[in-house]
């Protein structure tokens, strides 16, 4: 719009405000251990599983739809991961198949919904329980741990790139925020750069219309929801690394944090659309506030109360000031 | 109450005004017509009054007196009624909850809706309609277009016990969804409404309605008045050159390249679900009009080419080869689509300009987005259509209901298109930018395109097309040479009980 207007700008950055005020609130009760280079790092590396989910949820939430299934994905491929590590296969078996599990799974969701029509909340609600009694299959109810995990695949969360160079003697780069990073930039080229994302935007805005302008849905529909799938997975391996462990239940907070950061996301849309840096903002405010109360010594049900009425009121507040032109 | 006057009507969206201090006074039992291009600023007008939009600044005098006009409700309380230009029914409701919606629902012992006597309510809005057709206890959403219409026309003619009797009824492009039949029944419900005592303020682009039903005329241009006088002391001509600024002929030009041989589409002996008896063929360059009452066919018609139906029977080639199997391979192969619902089958509303003419020809542009040759094409195709907007991001929901329809016709020619399929293209489309289109359509088939045009405008159809399909219930009871039909013989074979 050529008109600048102080609602607007507040409504769309209204967000992004709040995740400052987060900060700044944090750095001055909390001066001495929260705006410290070593705590931002920490808090990337907390934040890597969640930001790799969100990220990848928000393809599908483009298009209007959302996937359940994520958090019992997650599990599920940590599972089979270390389930075949145990049966002595090595890494990038474990790691493949992993992968091939979140992708098929995330089809099979796509499959469900775009091509039998089921409404993408009942086809994953379904699919979270197939997907997390599998892992208990697979599992046997157990975790899986210790000597079963090999140690390079623990060592992926362990490591990363020492950043001595800029400064920050003895503080690392986790390749688990690097891993972060990537989906992120891969997500944006994709959502934001490329046909395809251009069509699951044109798919969010109309179904029925898109189809009739000859985009293909159901196809792009079904590839969306592999690509969330896959997104899931690749949290699955990283929490699994993180705690060089593997239970069938792990991945199971990842869901409802992870669509609470998309809708977090959207109050930054021009029309609340998702958009996958707004997602990044959503992340964070997620991240920072859990990291900060814990600091705190926030009681964690008093952190969940706290956490949910800011999801809560930033989404009424967008919502509200959408209401009336 | 003699006479309603609205002072001084101001709005700016986001800075850009649509409506500057624009005065119009309403009598009783007059018809008053709202006139002006597309995006003049009538539907704005008409939210305005309706409490529905905020106005920058609006007084509201009823024989003088100040009437407070803020809110839906009061609009409401004040006795006005508004069909409005975009609104549209609820489908999940029947049709008896639609008609009733936004009235106090009657009650049985103060707590259970009394359903019997909500239903007869419905049922004498509608047969005071002359629609007693429409059962009042089917859902909504399964009801033609037309049908649907008028269920909206219902609904503001329920009169509430205990409120005002409704003093101004405002109609914004009532019959651009409606068949010619259903058209007539609607003026004569105006004529019954206007003796009553009641004003009317009445929005069309088609000008011989105007003409017939209206007693006086007021036309916007760029948000602005500039004209106000009777019907009887004006003619079409002035009204347009009012709007417009200049002359414009709305003659449909002829064709000046002939027919080509070769064939672009033939169905033979053809079935469907909900067609039957397809037998023809259409040659490149040749407009095939389609013509039949409301959910004839047509749409499954144009469905069908554009590869949305499974034949049971017969044969249908396209352009030389099989039938497209889906909407994408029908655009890939040079088939151009415009759907008949603008909000619902045609536009992300909430998407720019830009996207929304472009998304069927993304794949022009390779694997990665081009913003600026996107945005340069659309600007051009724009111009083509006439089309009146701030900017090639703007959403195109902010855009006024005709220039919304271009929007879709500059979508559908971006990339000269062998076979174009088109139902009513016109539709909400004003005068200038409808002989545009003509034009364009013209243009096309000149140069080779094959046209299939569904409309319920008998003067477009007769205007443009070579030949014209008449369908009745999905089935080909005719195709018949343009040359010598006029309007009022296509809609007697439209109505002809054929024999089978
Ligand atoms: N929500 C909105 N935001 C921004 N601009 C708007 C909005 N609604 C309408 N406009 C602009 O206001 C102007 C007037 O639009 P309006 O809908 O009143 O036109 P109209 O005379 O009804 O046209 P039509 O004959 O096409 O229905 C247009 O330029 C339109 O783009
Ligand atoms: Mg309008």
């Amino acid at each position: 719009m050529k008109t600048w207007t102080l609602s607007a700008a507040l409504r769309q950055w209204g967000t992004f405000l709040g995740l400052l005020a987060i900060v700044l609130f944090f750095a001055w009760r909390l001066p001495e251990t929260f705006p410290t280079a070593q705590n931002f790092l920490n808090i990337s590396q907390q934040i890597s599983m969640l930001a790799v989910v969100a990220f990848t949820m928000t393809i599908v939430m483009v298009m209007n739809d959302f996937d359940l299934s994520v958090g019992s994905t997650a599990s599920l491929a940590g599972i089979v991961a270390a389930a075949l590590f145990a049966a002595g296969q090595p890494v990038w078996v474990g790691v493949s198949a992993a992968l091939a599990v979140g992708l098929l799974g995330g089809a099979f969701n796509g499959f469900l919904v775009a091509y039998i029509g089921i409404l993408p909340f009942i086809a994953t609600l379904g699919t979270l329980t197939m997907f997390s009694g599998a892992a208990f299959m697979v599992s046997d109810g157990k975790t899986i741990f210790g000597r079963d995990i090999p140690a390079e695949f623990a060592g992926f969360a362990r490591f990363g790139i020492p950043l001595d160079a800029i400064g920050l003697d003895g503080a690392k780069l986790p390749l688990m925020t690097i891993a972060a990073v990537i989906v992120l930039l891969v997500v944006w080229l994709l959502l934001e750069q490329t046909t395809f994302g251009r069509r699951l935007y044109a798919i969010g805005g109309n179904r029925v219309a898109a189809e009739l302008a000859g985009i293909n849905t159901r196809r792009l529909r079904l590839i969306a929801f592999g690509l969330t799938g896959l997104g899931a997975a690749v949290a699955g391996l990283m929490y699994a690394s993180r705690v060089a462990s593997a239970n069938p239940t792990q991945g199971a907070g990842l869901m409802l944090d992870a669509i609470a950061a998309v809708f977090l996301g959207m109050t930054m849309g021009r029309e609340g659309e998702p958009r996958v840096l707004a997602t990044l903002v959503g992340v964070l405010i997620l991240g920072i506030l859990d990291n900060g109360l814990t600091q705190m010594n926030v009681d964690s049900y008093v952190r969940e109360v706290l956490i949910g009425a800011i999801v809560v009121s930033a989404v009424a507040i967008s919502a509200v000031g959408q209401r009336r032109t | 109450m003699q006479t309603l006057r609205f002072q001084g009507l101001t709005k700016a969206y986001g800075g850009v005004p649509a409506l500057s201090d624009v005065t119009l006074s309403l009598s009783c039992g007059r018809v008053h017509a709202l006139m002006g291009e597309n995006g003049a600023g009538k539907s704005t007008l008409i939210k305005l009054i309706a409490g529905v939009v905020a106005a920058d600044q609006m007084t509201v005098l009823r024989d003088g007196a100040v009437v407070p006009l803020r809110t839906a409700a009061e609009a409401t309380k004040a006795g006005f009624r508004f069909i409005h230009q975009e609104l549209n029914i609820v489908p999940q409701l029947s049709v008896a909850e639609n008609v009733l919606l936004g009235h106090p629902a009657p009650h049985r012992f103060g707590a259970f809706i009394d359903w019997r006597s909500l239903e007869d309510r419905a049922a004498s809005a509608l047969a005071f309609l002359g629609a007693e057709h429409i059962d009042v206890r089917q859902q909504a959403g399964a009801m033609a277009t037309g049908d649907r219409m008028l269920t909206r026309i219902a609904s503001a003619l329920v009169a509430d016990a205990g409120a005002a009797e409704p003093c101004l009824y405002v109609f914004d492009e009532p019959t651009a969804a409606l068949t010619v039949t259903e058209s007539t029944k609607l003026f004569d419900v105006i004529a019954r409404l206007k003796e009553r005592g009641a004003a009317v303020l009445y929005v069309s682009h088609r000008m011989n309605e105007v003409l017939q039903i209206c007693d006086d005329v007021t036309v916007l241009r760029d948000g602005r008045h500039v004209l106000t006088t009777q019907i009887a002391k004006t003619s079409s001509a002035e009204i347009i050159e009012a709007m417009t600024g200049k002359p414009v002929s709305d003659t449909i030009p002829g064709r000046t390249a002939p027919v080509r041989q070769r064939i672009a589409c033939r169905l033979t002996t053809l079935t469907t679900r909900d067609l039957s008896g397809l037998d023809l063929s259409l040659a490149q360059g040749e407009i095939l009009g389609v013509a039949g009452l409301d959910q004839g066919g047509q749409t499954a018609f144009l469905r069908l080419i554009l590869g949305q139906g499974r034949i049971q029977k017969g044969l249908l080639e396209v352009l030389g080869g099989r039938a497209p199997k889906s909407p994408e391979q029908a655009w890939a192969r040079g088939i151009a689509y415009v759907p008949r619902e603008r909000r619902s089958q045609g536009l992300m509303l909430g998407m720019g300009v830009r996207p929304n003419t472009l998304f069927p020809h993304l794949g022009d542009y390779g694997f990665l987005a081009q913003k600026r040759s996107e945005v340069a094409r659309t600007r051009t195709l724009a111009d083509q259509v006439r089309l009146r907007f701030q900017g090639t991001e703007q959403p195109v929901g902010q855009l006024s209901g005709g220039n919304q329809q271009k929007v879709l016709f500059a979508r559908a020619i971006a990339k000269n298109p062998k076979l174009l399929l088109l139902e009513e293209p016109t539709r909400g489309v004003d005068v200038g930018a409808r002989a545009e289109i003509h034009g364009l359509i013209r243009t096309l088939s000149n140069s080779g395109t094959a046209v299939i045009l569904a409309s319920s405008d008998l003067v477009e159809l007769c205007g443009l097309a070579d030949r014209i399909l008449i369908l009745q219930g999905g089935r080909q009871v005719a195709v018949v040479d343009r040359q010598a039909m006029t309007p009022a013989d296509l809609l007697s074979r439209i109505y002809a009980p054929e024999a089978v």
